[in-house]
């Protein structure tokens, strides 16, 4: 068994040294696509992530011409969760909104002193559900709740999650993109690569083939070459991800946006996952080529 | 060697015919038995059929008509893994060498113990001794291509020795070499002989030929024309 090993990436490795230059530029195309596409998903799980800390401020607030009965108010909790999941609905009367006022106000509080609390509208308060779908159905909650008996208007920071739910979008369809496009890479390159190492080889593998080399003697060095591809190609690509993203935290950490964000790195099995299919992406363009093009 | 079907043989051809497309005539209904541990010279003119012949034996090529049996094997209906067991029990000297150019003499030298996995050390010494044996001392690390013809040949021996084949096929084994050298390699297949391997040499040396007590085939035109016993004037090559 360690003879068949020994001999076997003493094959793989002599393959290696001949078609250097053209594994090289494959390994250079399989890292790079590995490092698009880790990108853009490490941007889009962050984002999916800020969404959800974001949305745990976000409220809808359904403004009402008149108080709600509290005998009523069961009603208007049953047809909002009807339309969608909320994590809490507060009722405020018009004396509520004049006390929050006035705490807000703190040491100028005073100046409402002469103000009855008929000028402020009663309303109620919607937490919606804290993920990223319910925010980009926010349009439509609030289109909805804008329909309840007695709302005069709903407002929401509605400008800014359209943006960020557009963003996301955006993101979640480039990362399909550059997945497809790693899928391509990685295994069309390394088909190539192995399709160039057999025609380069191909007296080689035709004295060995009449010498009595078994089939897995003849493939195995090529299906090895494909794994290591892989192995390596992806390793690669992780890592440079990995110091991008290090070099991004370090220098754009600070106020602003990027303090409510919490920016984290893909989780092990989200990178187990990247190598392991990466690894089996350019093993199969290994195969697909010894198919192909092996004759013996 | 019997012409006659031998159940001991441990190469057999029953009527073979080889035609090469369109219609050129390699071998004509060739029948031959050869035993373990014989030596056989095929003689001929070029084109004879000599080549063809040692091809046919290695399956290199597929006879267009007839039964080849080498080891016990049906060649015309061996399965693949059979068939790469058989070929590991041949080793071939081809005429044009079948160097691979990228690799070193060391290297090519190796490839049949390397398919068989044989260990690294045996793969050394064996090389070693073969590079001794054949003059090539100082030249394990060179391309073919650096080499001259008679170099280039004798590598193409070693390869074709290196395994301790059981049966060794020679096409043109001595045609770039000198008389010193030529009586390397004719010592090394007596050798190889002696410890049982059956050798079949293709050439066109009659001082090769007619040194050895061994069986002469001469083909001319994809027949054999006569077969005799060769003057036993030197049995071994030593």
């Amino acid at each position: 068994m360690n003879l068949h090993l020994s001999s076997i990436i003493v094959q793989t490795a002599r393959n290696l040294k001949h078609t250097w230059g053209t594994q090289l530029m494959t390994l250079i195309t399989v890292s790079l696509s590995v490092l698009m596409f880790s990108f853009f998903f490490l941007i889009f799980l962050n984002l999916k992530q800020a969404g959800g800390q974001i949305s745990k401020n976000i409220r809808l607030i359904i403004y009402l011409n008149n108080d709600i009965p509290a005998a009523a108010q069961p009603q208007y909790i049953q047809k909002i969760k009807s339309f969608n999941k909320v994590d809490k609905i507060i009722f405020k009367t018009r004396n509520d909104a004049l006390r929050q006022l006035r705490q807000q106000l703190g040491k100028d509080g005073d100046v409402l002193d002469d103000l009855t609390a008929g000028f402020l509208p009663p309303s109620i308060e919607v937490y919606p559900a804290r993920d990223l779908v319910s925010l980009a159905k926010i349009k439509r909650f609030s289109d909805f709740l804008a329909t309840l008996p007695g709302a005069q208007k709903v407002q929401y920071g509605h400008k800014w999650i359209e943006r960020l739910s557009y963003f996301t979008q955006l993101i979640r369809l480039i990362v399909l993109l550059s997945g497809g496009l790693l899928v391509l890479t990685a295994t069309f390159m390394v088909s190539s690569t192995i399709r160039l190492t057999v025609v380069s080889r191909n007296d080689e593998l035709e004295i060995l083939h009449i010498l009595g080399a078994s089939k897995s003697y003849l493939q195995m060095p090529l299906i090895i070459e494909g794994l290591l591809q892989g192995v390596i190609g992806s390793g690669i690509g992780l890592l440079c991800l990995y110091f991008l993203f290090n070099y991004i935290r370090s220098r754009f950490t600070g106020p602003g946006l990027m303090s409510i964000i919490h920016f984290s790195f893909l989780p092990p099995p989200t990178t187990a996952a990247i190598l392991i299919i990466s690894i089996l992406l350019c093993t199969t363009g290994s195969i697909i080529s010894i198919r192909k093009f092996l004759r013996f | 060697m019997n012409v006659q079907q031998s159940k001991t043989a441990i190469i057999e051809f029953i009527k073979v015919n080889k035609i090469y497309p369109p219609d050129v005539i390699a071998l004509r209904d060739v029948s031959l038995a050869i035993k373990p541990g014989e030596i056989v010279f095929l003689t001929g003119m070029s084109g004879a059929g000599k080549t063809t012949l040692l091809k046919l034996i290695c399956a290199m090529e597929q006879p267009t008509k007839g039964l080849i049996e080498v080891a016990g094997h049906d060649l015309g209906r061996i399965s693949l893994k059979n068939m790469q067991l058989v070929r590991q029990k041949i080793g071939m000297a081809y005429q044009d060498f079948k160097l691979l150019p990228k690799l070193t003499v060391y290297q090519n030298i190796a490839m049949p113990m390397e398919i068989t996995f044989t260990p690294p050390k045996t793969i050394r010494d064996r090389i070693n001794y073969l590079l001794d044996t054949l003059n090539l001392h100082g030249k394990a690390d060179i391309k073919p291509d650096k080499l001259s013809r008679g170099e280039q040949q004798r590598v193409a021996i070693a390869r074709a020795a290196a395994n301790y084949p059981p049966i060794l096929l020679a096409d043109e084994p001595t045609g770039n070499l000198d008389r010193e050298n030529s009586d390397l390699v004719i010592k090394l297949f007596a050798q190889l002989n002696r410890a049982g391997t059956t050798l079949i040499i293709a050439t066109h040396d009659p001082v090769l030929y007619k040194s050895y007590p061994a069986q002469t085939l001469e083909l001319s035109q994809g027949q054999f024309v006569f077969k005799d016993q060769a003057t036993p004037k030197t049995a071994t090559g030593e």
